[in-house]
């Protein structure tokens, strides 16, 4: 028991460290397509992160999502418009950048270490947490208590699909004019 | 340990997303560190409802993912129209709505 304790501790820490090397890389690489390669790893750990963590549907959400339909998504684009290399040079406004993501993640730790951040015992014990994660509860919750979000987030997608097909169409004139020639 | 380490990780990728957003000049690259931000959030409530014992931070999981899906899928759209008008994917030069 100690040692799969100390197992399951060691996995969480040195997975939450890649996570965050592999955000480094997004901002760090200079070529959009190594940003994405990298997006997707940290999507990957995020998700093995929600594994340990007992959200095993959350888990598979995101690798379907995030780290399937998002980002090839984002590689199409990419291969679309051209991955240009971007040269990264140091001008004022980047360090001022650089000053301000400081100072946020500062405030950030301050905000962490200082307050009440004590873990509130929650309506399900032990016995029961095994199954929390898993598609069963999350589909109960969902459509009991959370059901008015849900609706709103359908209407969400439906407005999302329609606004992206008026953005992306070609004109009509231009089509039948390719057409005709 | 615990909930402190979910926080910091959290908190850093938050902020490796928010220097990315500014440090950055390819739209493209700009979205992929505004997702960084929401898995960052994703990951804290998902954390959260593992400590808390309760569902509710995995249900809000499942909203931001909806949220951000619908936000890249319209943002790409909008940069492919751009980049169709204009030729150009650097945000410093697309500033005809500048004042």
């Amino acid at each position: 028991m100690e040692i799969n304790d100390l197992v399951y501790q060691s996995a969480i820490i040195i997975i939450g460290l890649t996570a965050v090397c592999a955000s480094l890389g997004v901002i760090l690489c200079s070529s959009p397509i190594y940003s994405a390669l990298y997006l997707i790893g940290n999507m990957v750990c995020l998700a093995m992160l929600y594994l340990l963590y007992h959200a095993e549907f959350i888990a598979a959400v995101q690798i379907i999502v995030y780290a399937g339909a998002v980002m090839i998504l984002f590689l199409f684009i990419i291969a679309l418009l051209g991955g240009k290399k971007e040269l990264q040079e140091h001008t004022l406004q980047r360090t001022i950048a650089f000053g301000f993501a400081g100072l946020l993640f500062g405030e950030l730790l301050l905000a962490a270490t200082v307050g009440v951040t004590k873990p509130i015992e929650g309506i399900f014990d032990p016995v029961n947490l095994k199954v929390i994660g898993g598609a069963k509860a999350i589909g109960l919750t969902l459509y009991s208590k959370h059901l008015v979000p849900f609706e709103l987030a359908s209407i969400l997608l439906l407005v999302a699909t329609i606004g992206v097909i008026c953005l992306a169409k070609f004109p009509l004139k231009q089509i039948k004019k390719s057409l005709n020639s | 340990m615990g909930n402190e380490f979910v926080l910091i990780i959290s908190a850093s990728i938050f902020c490796i997303g928010a220097t990315g957003f500014l440090i950055r000049k390819n739209p493209l690259v700009m979205f992929m560190s505004l997702e960084l931000m929401l898995n960052a959030v994703n990951f804290l409530l998902v954390g959260y409802s593992h400590f808390l014992k309760s569902l509710d931070g995995q249900i809000f999981a499942l909203i931001v993912m909806t949220v951000a899906a619908a936000e890249v899928v319209v943002g790409l759209g909008i940069i492919l129209t751009i980049f169709r008008t204009r030729h150009e994917l650097n945000v410093d030069e697309i500033d005809a709505l500048k004042g």
